[in-house]
């Protein structure tokens, strides 16, 4: 983050943060720890999408994942609220490592296919699993606790949310630095390329698959500090999507895209939740507004090429140009 | 349970399979076409489906038109607002240097946008059905029963792919389309205008949207959420191998037999999910489908 606006945003975004708690209300604070979520969830699904260029539709059924595991640990034990949000956190890597595993055979559609039917499916487990998530009913969620600090309210979940939030963020950046980043990024570009530079392309997939449900998951358990209920309707395709159009408008492959594009969409969807049908409008337009004449979302990342899935035409084409 | 009552549910349940598996198939076939000419795997399917049904609900209920009058404003409406759809969004995503990603969230807008418009006319508040096309007295083949309805269904949407398949194996837009799915470049070179190809492409997978849709709707009660019915069409597409046509109407015929035995001997809440597990394990295995070709790796 070297970049003035970047440092400007950030200052932004830290200030705003800080003055939150002693501004907003009840329902700004709840608002607030939401949108703190979507960006976690967001983050995630840049990982695996925007560095690693992996077409992946099932984020929120680790989300899902995260939260019922963290509810149910924290309903049946309550420990500190930490643990239960790690436990959330690695379940979902552990499935996320599975998926990924199995996704190595596939690429571009056929990957997006048989996520998208993995979350569908996941979305039914959450249904129909009566006896633990209570099915359709939707589950209670008791506050979460910290040494006997009870997480009653919004505003006292608030400043731990902010914090594994921040904590998310920066990690995502130094991820996207580190050599390991490079490499997920090398996969993106091409693997072929990537495995002529000794690049292991099978494991930086899992790994990438691995760490993008860990962020859902731990978005899950975040969710758990302050919400009371889930209902699996919430968990379905829509939210992926949701999250898929974060990422995608603000910027595929850029990480403050990532987080501009959680805050906006995640407003949206909190103000317009009574209006459906112009939620729906509102959104199918923006989408295909945004994709015909901002393809490359609000945050385009102009110093590097970003080429996700691209088409194997438009490759060459560019790279000259850059070159020229 | 019986030996002869696993005889009958055996029947019963292809039978069935069989008329909701032809609208599958052309479901599916509505998928295959628009994939294989533009590479985008549409995810407003669903969505365009739901727009015929809608379309004929309103003439008939609120307008009051009679059948003969509907089918044709329904066929050409949905095919058109398909057709504008690629023309006016999709190619200028295309112009704007988008690729695969972005080509599929602009459907995935298109969906959004008709499910909201849809809603908003308040026609979706109840689910609803239109009356019946044909007599839905029954009719007994071997033990199992359908109606007359159904027999309707599968005759249209078997008549339906056999004009499909004469025009593409005929026609000079049919193999003009063909040629785009096998090679842009190339059917440019030999003097085929692309957008004008994808466009058509785009109204032809409207315009059979739009006949499952009508032919579907007197059976179902539909809402604003039926949409979700596409996803058995990608089963179906995904089991044929998601770039044959012939691959998509045996994938339609498969999931649809498929989803009426789940129903009938395990239970009808493993419908829902039956889909995707079929999409999993196909994907896993086969990924190139049943009857699709040889997967190829794209080198730099």
């Amino acid at each position: 983050m070297t970049k003035p606006i970047d440092r400007i945003l950030l200052a932004f975004l830290a200030a705003g943060l800080a003055a939150l708690p002693f501004v907003g209300t009840g329902y700004v604070i709840y608002v607030a720890n939401l949108l703190l979520v979507f960006v976690v969830l967001a983050l995630g699904l840049h990982v695996v999408i925007g560095e690693t260029g992996q077409f992946a539709l099932s984020h929120a059924a680790f989300y899902g994942v995260g939260i019922y595991t963290a509810g149910l640990i924290n309903n049946a034990w309550h420990p500190p609220f930490f643990l239960s949000i790690a436990a959330g956190g690695l379940l979902a890597a552990a499935l996320g490592y599975v998926i990924g595993a199995l996704s190595l055979r596939m690429r571009d559609i056929y990957l997006a296919l048989s996520t998208f039917a993995f979350g569908e499916a996941m979305q039914w487990v959450f249904l129909n699993w009566q006896s633990v998530t209570n099915g359709s009913n939707g589950y209670r969620l008791s506050p979460a606790s910290l040494f006997g600090y009870e997480l009653v309210s919004d505003i006292r979940a608030y400043p731990f949310v902010a914090l594994i939030a921040a904590l998310l963020l920066w990690a995502t950046v130094a991820l996207s630095r580190s050599q390991f980043g490079s490499a997920l990024r090398a996969v993106r570009e091409s693997e072929v390329a990537a495995q002529a530079m000794g690049i292991d392309v099978n494991a930086v997939k899992r790994a990438a698959f691995t760490l993008s449900a860990a962020y859902a998951g731990i978005a899950g358990g975040m969710y758990t500090t302050f919400a009371s209920f889930i209902h699996p309707e919430s968990l379905g395709f829509q939210t992926t999507i949701l999250i898929l159009t974060m990422v995608v408008v603000g910027g595929i492959g850029s990480v403050r895209g990532a987080v501009a594009g959680a805050l906006i969409f995640g407003l949206i969807s909190e103000l317009l939740r009574q209006a459906l049908s112009f939620q729906e409008i509102i959104y199918g337009v923006i989408l295909m507004g945004f994709m015909m004449f901002a393809p490359k979302g609000l945050f385009a990342d102009r110093a590097r090429a970003k080429r996700p899935a691209a088409g194997p035409a438009a490759a060459p084409a560019r790279r000259q140009r850059r070159i020229a | 349970m019986s030996l002869a009552e696993i005889w009958l549910f055996l029947q019963q349940g292809v039978l069935s399979g069989m008329v909701t598996g032809s609208v599958y198939a052309l479901l599916a076939i509505a998928v295959v076409i628009i994939f294989k000419t533009t590479d985008v795997p549409n995810f407003a399917q669903g969505e365009i489906f739901m727009l015929g049904s809608y379309v004929a609900l309103f003439l008939t209920l609120v307008l009051g038109w009679p059948y003969l009058a509907v089918i044709p404003v329904t066929l050409a409406l949905v095919a058109a607002v398909s057709g504008l759809f690629q023309r006016i969004v999709m190619e200028r995503v295309l112009a704007s240097r988008g690729v695969g990603v972005q080509l599929v969230i602009a459907t995935l807008g298109l969906a959004y946008a008709l499910k909201g418009l849809v809603r908003q006319t308040g026609l979706g508040d109840t689910p609803r059905s239109l009356p019946p096309l044909a007599p839905t007295d029954a009719v007994v083949i071997g033990d199992a029963v359908l109606t007359r309805l159904d027999l309707v269904i599968f005759a249209v949407a078997v008549g339906a792919m056999l004009l499909l398949w004469l025009m593409f194996g005929h026609t000079r837009v049919g193999k003009a389309m063909r040629a785009v799915g096998m090679n842009p470049k190339a059917a440019r070179l030999a003097g085929v205008n692309l957008a004008r190809i994808r466009a058509l492409v785009w109204s032809l997978s409207g315009l059979i949207s739009a006949v499952a849709a009508l032919l579907i709707t007197p059976k179902i009660l539909i809402t604003p959420d039926i949409g979700h019915i596409a996803i058995l069409a990608y089963a179906a597409a995904i089991v044929g191998g998601i770039s044959s046509l012939p691959g998509a109407v045996a994938g339609g015929f498969v999931i649809g037999v498929a989803e009426n035995l789940v129903g009938l001997f395990i239970s009808t809440n493993a419908i829902v999910v039956a889909p995707f597990v079929a999409i999993m394990v196909v994907l896993l295995l086969r990924p190139q489908g049943l009857l699709g070709g040889r997967l190829q790796v794209k080198k730099v």
